[in-house]
């Protein structure tokens, strides 16, 4: 031992040396150029190439949409006498409100417009730092939204349920955003006020009882302030353009996901009946066409219902559409699912979590988080898949523009609003999947 | 959760009540028959390694008496609780139960705190903050307090571990199983595990470990169990099945993990 410790003594001590900085390469753009395209003659003679193609391509693209293009106009025989070769923007202007709103009475779509707001201002909190519990005001999102949506498009007279959903809706939210800008000034969350009140009758979970006592005493008040606002009916028949189009790809992305994920749990569970019933589902949706379903859904769907029931066009193609989705999104989660590690499962038994414990915290979130890309995927195909409803009479945002060419005025007019809708769907699907980036980014930081 | 400390001399503690016992445990993959006819009695306070060749069925012994995996003969009872083939039974019998794996198994999206209060919280109905505060306690045993708010691939091998112990121990088990807890680590932090789960045998819980580590099974094991082949080949006190083995292929076994 004596001897152990003489020489230790005696060793050098080892210090590490210091990190560096990485060593960093960086080229200007000139040195980029030289290095990419300027090589060698070959890579020059290429580069060349490439461009002359490209400008030669581009050229008469350029000057049908730009250089040549009319923007005001009043008929389309007026913009083919001011420059044949050019687009006609100006047939696509007196058509915006429809391509928006569909044949939405002018003088209402005040409605839309909030109720797409308040569908915004829902999930903004879902984007920042300080917000707690975004699950939950998530889910109650799509809980409660669509009583408040349907209240303030459809109008007309409601049952209570449906009028008390939507003033819930909206305490909801009120109380989302009080809580959020209390927390952001560093103060305690509004239940936690009423909290020590409420500590003399229930010792357990105050705090969950003072949030609902103060919730529902806000749906009262709202529901008393509004009890004789009632709002005029606006049949479906008069829904359509980019409104129409974003009910359908919204209500069917929030139904893809939970339907996915109940069906592809149902694929993958040990008891038969639910095995074989979420099989066959998922496999039927999947080989038929969507349009096949879409005119099933129309023509066959009030066959199992009594006759009395009225279905309006829109309900039908609602639950064609997310069944649809779902039965894709059901494999997509699958491969998510089938991506966790065996020792996953087991690690979470030993602790004594359940199957639905072990599913909602411990499996799910991971294999949502690794699917993250292929989800986006699908809401992007899905969104798009949605303007074949115009098939079926619908006029969302792609019959609309395909009316523009029978309008009298602008007879014939048929490239330019396509070209005007598929720059919108190109904003809406890039913005989704530049979220998804950012989404994943975040994510992948916490590993 | 309140620990029980260093008092309890451990070499008197074997006289306690029988924790586990196996008996005529079998138990075939298919064709192959993983588990033959074994036969084992834990008692409370007992510290047992289990050792042997691969392919053994050591690991499936152990798994076996959590319920992660079935056995088609014989029976388990853990603290005179037979382990029936349902889902309560399993239940019951993981509530006493705390099990740790060769690969870790750290829940990859949650903090180490979060790794360490979900069962708590969700299973014993815990206050959020009791639970923060008896895992952050645990985790300060184990040595990581301070990175209580890492995630799980932030941090080594070693450290993953030691929280996985922490997440065991925070279910408050009286029994704890280690499959191989050591063989995916560095030599380096084999020892930091080591000492945590020398800590947790001082503390006077109940343990089986499989484990090749032999100079922890000498120890501060109270029998050592060698496994071949799917048996029991003997059982004994470490100075015994170590130093001086019955059967041939127990010396056989030894020769080959002493000799490097």
């Amino acid at each position: 031992m004596e001897n152990q410790q003489t020489t230790k003594s005696e060793l050098l001590k080892f210090v590490p040396s210091p990190s560096r900085p990485p060593v960093t390469i960086t080229y200007g753009p000139i040195g980029w150029l030289k290095k990419n395209l300027f090589g060698n003659i070959w890579n020059t003679l290429l580069t060349i190439a490439v461009f002359t193609l490209l400008f030669l391509l581009l050229k008469p693209f350029l000057e049908w949409t730009v250089l040549k293009a009319v923007w005001t106009a009043s008929t389309r025989r007026e913009c083919i006498d001011i420059s044949p070769d050019g687009a006609c923007w100006a047939g696509i202007f007196p058509w915006v409100n429809n391509l928006i709103y569909g044949l939405y009475p002018d003088t209402l779509q005040w409605r839309i417009n909030l109720g797409i707001g308040i569908g915004i201002l829902w999930f903004i909190p879902l984007a920042l730092k300080k917000a707690q519990q975004k699950m939950i005001f998530s889910l109650m999102g799509v809980l409660l939204y669509p009583f408040l949506a349907n209240y303030l498009f459809l109008g007309g007279d409601r049952s209570n349920f449906h009028y008390i959903m939507a003033c819930a809706g909206l305490a909801y939210l009120l109380i989302l955003y009080v809580n959020i800008i209390l927390t952001y000034l560093n103060r305690k969350r509004v239940e936690e006020y009423l909290e020590p009140f409420l500590e003399r009758f229930c010792r357990k979970n105050a705090t969950r009882w003072a949030y609902l006592t103060i919730w529902m005493f806000i749906t009262v008040i709202i529901a008393f302030i509004l009890r004789n606002q009632t709002l005029e009916h606006v049949s479906v028949d008069a829904w359509g353009g980019l409104f129409l189009t974003l009910i359908i790809s919204g209500v069917s992305i929030a139904m893809a996901l939970p339907i996915g994920i109940i069906l592809a749990l149902g694929r993958r569970s040990e008891m038969p009946i639910i095995k074989w019933f979420s099989l066959c589902t998922i496999e039927l949706v999947r080989s038929v066409p969507m349009i096949t379903v879409l005119f099933m859904s129309v023509t066959m769907l009030p066959l199992f219902f009594p006759n009395t029931m009225e279905l309006n066009k829109l309900v039908q193609v609602l639950v064609a559409v997310c069944l649809f989705a779902g039965a894709y999104m059901a494999e997509t989660v699958r491969g998510g699912l089938q991506a966790i590690p065996r020792g996953q499962y087991d690690a979470a038994k030993s602790v004594g979590l359940g199957y639905w414990h072990t599913m909602i915290f411990i499996i799910l979130p991971q294999a949502l988080r690794a699917m993250i890309p292929n989800i986006v995927t699908s809401f992007i195909s899905l969104f798009k898949d949605t303007t074949l409803v115009s098939i079926i009479g619908l006029f969302d945002i792609m019959l609309m523009a395909r009316n523009i060419s029978i309008d009298k005025n602008w007879l014939g007019l048929h490239s330019e609003p396509l070209v005007a809708i598929s720059v919108l769907f190109f904003v809406f699907c890039y913005t989704m999947s530049q979220y998804s980036q950012r989404l994943e980014k975040k994510l992948n930081t916490n590993r | 959760m309140d620990i029980k400390s260093n008092t309890i001399p451990h070499e008197d503690d074997t006289s306690g009540r029988t924790a586990i016992a196996v008996k005529g445990l079998n138990k075939w993959y298919d064709e192959f028959h993983v588990l033959k006819d074994v036969s084992l009695s834990v008692q409370e306070k007992e510290i047992i390694v289990i050792c042997g060749p691969s392919g053994s069925g050591k690991s499936t012994l152990i798994r076996c008496i959590n319920h992660l995996e079935e056995h088609q003969e014989g029976s388990i009872t853990i603290f005179g609780e037979r382990l029936e083939k349902n889902k309560k039974s399993a239940t019951i019998i993981r509530d006493k139960v705390g099990m740790l794996f060769q690969s870790f198994n750290l829940f990859p999206h949650l903090t180490l705190l979060e790794n360490c209060t979900l069962g708590p919280i969700w299973l014993r109905n815990i206050p959020e903050y009791q639970a923060i505060e008896q895992s952050t306690a645990l985790l300060e045993r184990v040595g990581i307090a301070n990175l209580a708010q890492k995630y799980p691939g932030q941090i080594s091998g070693g450290q993953q571990q030691r929280v996985a112990i922490a997440r065991s121990l925070a279910m408050e088990p009286k029994i704890m199983l280690f499959d191989e807890p050591t063989s995916a680590l560095d030599p380096e932090m084999i020892k930091e595990v080591l000492d945590v789960m020398i800590d947790l045998a001082h503390s006077g819980m109940t343990m089986i470990c499989v484990t090749h580590e032999m100079q922890f099974a000498q120890q501060v094991a109270d029998r050592v169990v060698f496994m071949a082949e799917g048996e029991i080949v003997e059982t004994g006190p470490p100075e015994q099945v170590l130093g001086n083995p019955k059967w041939d292929r127990t010396s056989l076994f030894l020769e080959h993990i002493l000799s490097h």
